[in-house]
């Protein structure tokens, strides 16, 4: 009787002795007739231990052992569930795999008496599902907890509704993976059923799937190429309303939401994110290249499984935010980390999705709604990664232009508005001293110079005029319709640095969002060129106001079409 | 148990440390000339946050354990073997591994890498005359 696989020179588990010591001493009382005796709480637990590991092992008679633990239980399955997450948490890949079924067998009889706590159980399991992973046991886990969902479903909602948004969360990124490869008949069924589970919760849950937030966007965005996932994008878009959602108001407020770092972590086993948590708190900057090898060989080697450095760039931006103590000490910082992960990225959709991961949230970006340790790795990767890695600087810094045209071109001024706080909150709060760094780089490319310059003193004459309409109360309205802009005139624009200087009240950050020798080393041709696709840029803004007011596929499609004239005028847009 | 700096050589099976594998040589297969028997060893390169040693595995040692993986060495012994300074399990003693990859650890000093003399003041112990080299010359440190 066995509950692990261990190997030769590999020391006793304690978890795993623990509870056989429980069972070996117990075992007399494990058979029926059971005792009427009530154990006292130290023999309570020593029994829900005897009994756990009486119903891993003994498959025969794993009824009768939940029968017993039926009979005597009095804390609502608490310490029997508690001692389960234990086992997943930390013997889930030893485990042999007669225990395995078990497991999943005595997770659903726990589900079906609602034991406290069993929605936690449920996504220790979710997190044993490696990505990237297709041997047959990975497979037969995501197989047996989406079929949990599907069949366990009402009971689910009565535990905690929103465990059904971990498994949305779950699944919607496994699709992601699992539809990449392509024609394996193994994997048709289970990617049917996951499909099924993830419309389920959309078409039934929706208020709940707005509690996972941005990610949620992110995620679908990856699918909308299967056709049940495209019309519930549609609908998300144009018709927000086929949700019955109360208070549902479209996109703009998933983008606006957070995503809580708990579903980070349901894509990263517990392992790994021990040796992440590890890497990024004992190892010291200059050291880590061993460590960094043995993660890689233990957790990326495997073919297909460089997507999960998508799933670790997420965590580590919006789930692993170091102590001040950590940040001012020689432990190897999380820019450091992304770098390698970044350089570690062989296939083009992988690294990016991992640009994407790393970016995310700077396109939704609010100084009061979010932290700034979500966005801190990807300033400083690009900062620290000049004087050698100009490339990664120029690439992260391309792809974050990109993204915010093209990421979502119905709420531009959304991500425009995001990408421009992201950079004035991380000057203000010192992250980087100044944007010179990047706007004064003399390896960065003209190109992407020119582009950041121009956006950054845009951005800086956006705010002033919203200062000055906040001024005057008599502007008010058209300061809450704050994406309705004028065309400016063209002597309306000139990047000096006295513009905020003229309203008296502009705060300090943005003055930090340019530099004035940055601003006075435009020729004027360039301000000239650059005022004319201001204009541009203003006019289709104006465009995507009337849309909203209007026939919106019509407009949409000349929306598009002035945004592509547009682009002939940015070189470097045309070369994605 | 000690860390590693405290380890001084002696032929005693004394040694209970805990360190991380840091590198393997190749598995070399040696015969011994009292039993004419074969056997596997391979040299090592393990660590803890003090100290860094050569260790020798011996027989199917070899093959149970791989860089990464935290080693808890029982009744270990830190002697000469045709001239290098080694740490090893010995006869008496055992390796088991009881983790991976959650340790840090330094690669210099190397006690394996100095020159260690007799105390004049007591000539069962040896004391550290001089560092032959900082880290190890069988592994160099990557960096």
């Amino acid at each position: 009787m066995k509950l692990i696989q261990t190997s030769s020179h590999e020391a006793e588990n304690p978890i795993e002795l623990s509870l056989r010591q429980a069972f070996e001493l117990l075992e007399p009382k494990l058979r029926p007739p059971f005792a009427l005796t009530i154990p006292n709480p130290q023999e309570y637990l020593l029994l829900n231990k005897a009994i756990l590991y009486g119903v891993l092992c003994e498959s025969h008679v794993g009824k009768t052992h939940m029968k017993h633990l039926h009979a005597i239980v009095t804390d609502g399955y608490f310490w029997f569930v508690s001692l389960l997450v234990k086992v997943v948490n930390e013997l889930y890949v030893k485990l042999l795999e007669p225990v395995k079924s078990q497991l999943i067998w005595v997770t659903k009889e726990l589900i079906n008496v609602l034991a406290v706590g069993v929605d936690g159980l449920l996504v220790c399991l979710l997190r044993q599902i490696i990505g990237g992973d297709y041997s047959d046991g990975n497979l037969w886990l995501c197989f047996e907890m989406v079929s949990i969902f599907m069949t366990k479903w009402d009971c689910l909602l009565e535990v905690e509704p929103m465990i059904l948004t971990s498994g949305l969360y779950t699944y919607l990124r496994l699709l992601a993976d699992h539809c990449r490869l392509l024609s394996n008949p193994k994997l048709e069924a289970l990617k049917q059923l996951e499909v099924d589970f993830c419309i389920k919760v959309f078409k039934e849950k929706f208020p709940l799937c707005l509690k996972i937030g941005r990610d949620l966007v992110r995620l679908l965005q990856d699918l909308v190429h299967l056709p049940k996932f495209r019309t519930i994008w549609k609908d998300l878009v144009l018709n927000c309303g086929e949700f019955k959602a109360q208070g549902f108001s479209g996109i703009p407020q998933l983008y606006n939401t957070r995503t809580p770092s708990e579903y980070m972590l349901l894509r990263i086993t517990p392992e790994m994110e021990a040796h992440l948590r590890f890497l990024l708190t004992r190892v010291k900057l200059g050291n880590q290249k061993r460590h960094q090898a043995w993660f890689s060989k233990k957790f990326l080697f495997e073919p297909n499984r460089e997507t999960l450095i998508i799933d670790i760039v997420r965590f580590i931006c919006c789930a692993y935010h170091p102590t001040n103590e950590i940040i001012q000490s020689d432990v190897i910082p999380r820019w450091a980390i992304m770098g390698w992960l970044f350089k570690s990225c062989t296939k083009n959709y992988v690294e990016a999705n991992v640009k994407l991961a790393l970016l995310y949230d700077w396109l939704f970006f609010k100084e009061r709604a979010d932290n700034i340790m979500d966005i801190e790795p990807a300033m400083l990767l690009m900062v620290y990664s000049i004087p050698r890695y100009i490339d990664v600087t120029h690439t992260i810094l391309e792809f974050l232009f990109l993204l915010m045209d093209n990421y979502d071109v119905e709420h531009y001024d959304i991500l425009a508005k995001g990408v421009s706080s992201s950079f004035s909150v991380l000057v203000k709060r010192g992250v980087i001293r100044s944007l010179d760094v990047l706007t004064s780089c003399d390896a960065l490319s003209p190109i992407l110079k020119e582009r950041l310059g121009r956006f950054l003193s845009g951005r800086k004459f956006e705010i002033s005029k919203e200062l000055q309409q906040a001024c005057r109360p008599a502007d008010f309205v058209s300061l809450n319709s704050s994406c309705m802009e004028t065309p400016l005139p063209l002597t309306e624009w000139q990047p000096k640095c006295s513009q905020g200087d003229k309203f008296g009240t502009i705060s300090a950050e943005t003055k930090v969002m340019i530099s004035d020798d940055a601003a006075s080393s435009h020729s004027p041709l360039v301000v000239a060129r650059e005022g004319q696709v201001h204009d541009i840029d203003n006019m289709i803004h104006n465009l995507g106001e009337a849309i909203k007011n209007s026939n919106p596929m019509a407009l949409r499609t000349l929306e598009e079409l002035l945004l592509l004239f547009v682009s002939l005028n940015y070189p470097y847009v045309c070369s994605f | 148990m000690v860390p590693l700096k405290d380890i001084v050589p002696a032929a005693q099976n004394n040694i209970n440390t805990r360190f991380i594998l840091l590198d393997k040589g190749i598995v070399k297969t040696t015969t011994t000339t009292s039993s004419q028997a074969q056997n596997k060893t391979c040299l090592a390169l393990v660590a803890d946050e003090t100290a860094a040693v050569h260790f020798q595995l011996w027989g199917n040692e070899c093959d149970a354990f791989e860089p990464g993986d935290i080693v808890q060495l029982s009744n270990g012994i830190f002697s000469y073997c045709r001239n290098n300074l080694l740490l090893r399990a010995g006869k008496r003693g055992k390796i088991e591994k009881v983790g991976e990859f959650l340790m840090a650890y330094v690669e210099t000093p190397n006690l394996s890498e100095i020159r260690w003399v007799p105390d004049p003041n007591n000539s069962k112990k040896y004391i550290q005359e001089a560092v032959i080299s900082p880290h190890s010359r069988i592994f160099p440190p990557k960096y």
